[in-house]
């Protein structure tokens, strides 16, 4: 037996994230008493139509989110509870819209700093409808081994240590939240646990007040004593206590109120729950609080830690006269264990997962990226550049001054190439249609290939095949060049030719052998290449992919990589396009039809569908 | 509660009809004498000053003077700004008119469970409280308005009479109206004064309580409560105070000087109880403090490094009950962080530290707190298998 919540709770969350950290805590309640979820909806309009995963132990459930209470109920009629999970200002609507279900019950808020008038209109209207408004600003109601209302009791482990998987013979009302908690342990621990244990709030108006769950737990067989937590502050306790000493009643009381500190702290001096204040004269001070309580009869320490030990006197005087008998312990063993997620069994090394992926370059783990296990703050302070980041994360080392120089150069005079060719005029007539940045860039990027800046790869690759397998035989590699692949990667040119030659090509050319140190055997290669392909025809001259594809082998990249330095450099002048185009506001284009030559079927008549 | 100054409550009282004298607040004497050249009442009336602060014992301090002349009202205000009364400073004054009066009558309202109560006497003044049996109460319930005739009957039964009873039951119509749409707490009126010449009524002074929690629905509330302690907020206090505004969860602490234990306790319930368990072992605290809703570690670290530096403190309480969703690893290791470095500045010597908690993840929590034991801290951690406030009982008997 129980009050308030039961097996048969069914309930819904009004609110958004905090409503969804407690279904979570809820559903690991459940899977510990073995029963099914308890929260069946959220109502929660900014996210109408999500559904939330909630884990039943292993169980995965998908709980829906409804715009309205009304849509939730109609899909949901079993729904008789409502928990209030919502900011402030709108806690009071969703509360009174609760109450107005036929169905609900009982509405129980956690909300905090919900203003005291809204409170007290709550609080009337329940009553008016013969309904239980708890709260605002209570953690939640538990029952022992049938149902969980909110975060009440804390970790699953917590719930165990309090023997919350089966009832006790205790009842626990209580104004603080964190105090529920540690009363129910007290309760197991000194006792043999709880039967129900609610958290009424310490606001200055509560929904509901210990009297009314007093006369319920006097109603409730099951318990047998009850342990009440107040404090200074209204007329609750004085209720309770003028309920409690009105006439003989079947539980026991035991009673902590806090607050007598006030009495010796300076005048006017106050803190704690806002409903924690003292009125005129006296009323309401912990000390009137304590002494109606001790004169109806109520068990009262002194302090709080003194809880312990009434507890213990009141459970060995009720096993004593035969009202609590002692029933046999469960095994803890044989209660569920939660299942940890991965991580935590990861943490405690007990299990191994094989990985999905591997890195070998950038750890993002700590508090700023590593690459290749420097800390790329640390680059930026001891002046490295984005070439030594394109060195580290594309070939795993650090370039000399002299190779960065050269990558650097090679992005630069890469960068762009005007507006008229395949990648840039992709570009810009995506961003011409409106197209956002990334999707125009990546327009222009697909137009990289074989035949526009994609020949570096593969330059540097048979370049490199030359070197090695036909070192003193140019006419030995162009001839294995046209039978086992076709024109050679990197070789001509369609308007440039000897005696037109691409200055980006001789510059680069002229700066590596002149000005560097690096040994370039792939673009010497290259360039003995060109002087017979030239003797043949003038274009076949050695081209801008050729040269960096070449460069960058001798710079020992990868020769795979290698299409990746066009692609790094040209980005910068696609995104430049598409910055050009925007300013200017362009207007969408398209072809002239007389730039199409529509060698097209005459007009004819659609034949009947056979 | 929060209680609000003279001047915000005037304001309000002038927005629901409720008569009050002319006033001005001011910050600056000489705005005053530029006041007056534009207000005839200034220059004609008899005036009062008053420190526009929450300072309690105005009176006595010479933080009230009466029946001046403007001249006489330009001396007092450049007297009282900038006067320094323990840790405040008088900033602004509130300068009104005397009005000549005769009689003084007690009008106020409280909410309660049920709704509010009204109460009237017709011997307001400072002597109300000897009257307190005359003081006629009627009660409001939630939703209701009472009839002018009601409250008509409630004021002849106050002992008014005539016209009088009717323009007070008029007033006091204003009032509840006032009290219910402010989401004020409570209202006290006292003197209402009155001038029979020409019937004219005045709130002389007024101590109002507003629903801080309700200002989200006031757009008008210009004003910010005053402290609730009793006195004003002291710079750590202040500095809690807007650390809290900024957070999820909650940190709070109020100084109490002369005390030799420190409280870093969580929770709004237990912390009470701790403060109650120093108090019931003949022990005195030097703070109340309070963390709570799971905030983040650096805030739970600022408070603990402002507890470290209460002066004359031989123990600190790191108390609490067992969380339900509160951290305990997590606010432990912004109370370790603050320790630490509290230490590094000379703070804690012979000080003994008292740990008591439970929650999520308390083992971790705890065992990083009992770790600081060979860092030379003088530290004693339990769990909670310890009553929750013995520690308290451990550290008085040690």
């Amino acid at each position: 037996m129980s009050i308030l919540a039961n097996k048969d709770t069914r309930a819904v969350i009004i609110g958004g994230i905090a409503g969804l950290n407690a279904a979570k805590r809820m559903a690991q309640f459940d899977f510990l008493v073995n029963r099914p979820l308890t929260v069946q909806a959220f109502v929660y309009p900014p996210e109408e139509g999500q559904h939330k995963e909630i884990y039943r132990g292993g169980e995965l459930n998908n709980v829906t989110v409804y715009g309205s209470l009304e849509n939730a109920l109609a899909e949901n009629p079993q729904i008789n509870t409502a928990l209030i999970y919502i900011g402030a200002s709108r806690a009071y609507q969703s509360a009174k819209e609760a109450l107005d279900v036929k169905g609900i019950k009982l509405v129980t808020m956690i909300t905090e700093g919900v203003p005291e008038k809204d409170a007290k209109a709550l609080r009337k209207y329940a009553l008016e409808q013969g309904k239980i408004f708890n709260g605002p600003s209570s953690i939640g109601i538990m029952t022992a081994g049938e149902c969980r209302l909110g975060v009440i009791g804390g970790e699953f482990k917590n719930l165990k240590l309090c023997n919350l998987y089966r009832p006790g013979s205790f009842g626990v009302i209580t104004k603080s939240g964190g105090l529920s908690n540690e009363a129910m342990w007290l309760c197991a621990q000194n006792g043999d646990g709880i039967t129900s244990a609610v958290a009424i709030g310490g606001d200055a108006y509560p929904g509901t007040d210990f009297v009314t769950y007093l006369q319920m737990f006097e109603n409730d067989p099951e318990t047998k004593a009850v342990v009440i937590i107040g404090e200074v502050g209204g007329t609750l306790e004085e209720e309770a206590a003028e309920w409690y000493g009105r006439e003989k009643r079947r539980i026991k009381l035991i009673a902590s109120i806090g607050g007598t500190c006030q009495d010796v702290l300076p005048q006017g001096m106050k803190f704690g729950h806002a409903g924690a204040k003292e009125g005129k004269k006296g009323l309401g001070s912990a000390r009137s609080k304590i002494n109606a309580l001790r004169e109806a009869g109520a068990l009262v320490p002194d302090t709080f830690g003194g809880l312990s030990k009434a507890i213990k006197q009141v459970y060995l005087e009720l096993q004593a006269t035969g009202i609590i008998k002692q029933e046999p312990e469960l095994d803890e063993k044989l209660l569920p264990v939660l299942p940890p997620s991965v991580q935590e069994v990861m943490k405690q090394g007990e299990v191994i997962v094989e990985p999905l992926i591997r890195t070998t370059i950038s750890d993002d783990r700590g508090e700023e990226p590593r690459y290749v296990g420097y800390a790329a703050s640390e680059l930026c302070e001891k002046g490295y550049g984005i070439e030594d980041v394109i060195g580290l994360l594309w070939n795993k080392k650090l370039p000399s001054k002299e190779e960065s120089e050269i990558i650097k150069r090679i992005i630069m005079i890469s960068a762009d190439h005007g507006p008229a060719v395949s990648g840039a005029f992709g570009s810009i007539i995506a961003a011409c249609a409106g197209i956002d940045l990334p999707q125009a860039v990546s327009a222009g990027m697909t137009m990289i290939g074989p035949r526009f800046g994609g020949a570096v790869t593969n330059a540097g690759k048979y370049f490199k095949y030359g070197v090695k397998e036909y070192p003193n035989d140019i006419p030995g590699f162009l001839n294995w060049m046209k039978q086992n692949v076709g024109p050679v990667p990197g070789i001509g040119h369609r308007v440039k030719s000897v005696k037109n030659p691409d200055k980006r090509v001789k510059y680069l050319v002229e700066y590596v052998t002149n000005q560097t140190t690096l040994h370039t055997p792939c673009l010497n290669y290259a360039l003995e290449v060109e002087k017979v392909t030239t003797a043949k025809k003038d274009n076949l001259i050695l081209n801008v992919d050729g040269t960096i594809g070449c460069i960058l082998v001798d710079l020992d990249f990868p020769e795979y990589s290698l299409n990746g330095f066009f692609v790094l450099a040209r980005t910068i002048g696609m995104i430049g396009h598409w910055i050009d185009q925007n300013n200017q506001n362009a207007r969408l284009i398209r072809l002239y039809d007389y730039l199409i030559n529509y060698a097209v079927k005459e007009e004819r008549e659609v034949p009947e569908k056979k | 509660m929060a209680k609000i100054l003279e001047g915000p409550a005037m304001k309000l009282f002038n927005k629901w009809g409720i008569p009050v004298p002319n006033y001005v607040v001011i910050m600056d004497p000489d705005r005053l004498a530029q006041l007056g050249e534009a207000n005839k009442w200034l220059r004609e009336s008899k005036l009062v000053v008053k420190a526009h602060e929450a300072i309690g014992g105005r009176f006595k301090l010479g933080l009230v003077k009466l029946g001046l002349n403007l001249d006489g009202a330009l001396e007092a205000a450049k007297e009282m700004i900038g006067r320094e009364i323990g840790t405040s400073v008088v900033r602004q004054v509130i300068v009104a008119e005397m009005l000549d009066h005769d009689e003084e009558y007690y009008l106020s309202i409280a909410g309660n469970r049920d709704g509010s109560e009204l109460l009237l006497s017709n011997k307001g003044g400072v002597d109300i409280e000897e009257n307190w049996d005359t003081v006629k109460r009627l009660f409001i319930p939630l939703d209701e308005t009472p009839s002018i005739e009601r409250i008509t009957e409630s004021a002849i039964e106050a002992g008014f009479i005539g016209e009088i009873a009717e323009r007070v039951a008029k007033i006091a119509s204003r009032l509840i109206l006032c009290f219910d749409n402010e989401d004020a707490q409570s209202i006290e009126i006292n003197p209402l004064v009155i001038r029979k010449s020409d019937m004219r009524f005045a709130a002389l002074d007024a101590v109002m309580n507003v629903d801080w929690d309700a200002r989200f629905r006031h757009a008008d509330w210009d004003f910010k409560p005053v402290s609730e302690i009793g006195r004003p907020f002291t710079e750590a206090e202040q500095q809690i105070m807007d650390i809290d505004a900024r957070i999820k969860g909650s940190v709070k602490l109020v100084e109490v000087p002369g005390g030799d234990i420190a409280l870093l306790t969580a929770g709004g319930g237990a912390s009470v109880f701790y403060s109650d368990a120093v108090v019931a072992r003949g022990g005195s605290i030097a703070n109340y403090a309070e963390y709570s809703g799971d905030p983040p570690d650096w805030a739970v670290e600022a408070l603990t490094e402002t507890i470290c530096k209460l002066p004359h403190i031989r123990h600190i309480i790191v108390g609490g009950a067992i969380a339900n969703f509160t951290d305990v690893k997590a606010t432990f290791s912004g109370i370790i962080n603050g320790f630490r470095a509290s230490k590094s500045k000379g703070y804690l010597e012979n000080v003994k530290i008292w740990v008591r908690r439970g929650g999520p993840n308390e083992n971790q929590g705890l065992a990083a707190m009992k770790k600081l034991q060979e860092e030379g801290f003088d530290i004693h951690v339990y769990d909670r298998s310890m009553p929750m406030t013995d520690i308290v009982d451990l550290a008085l008997n040690s």
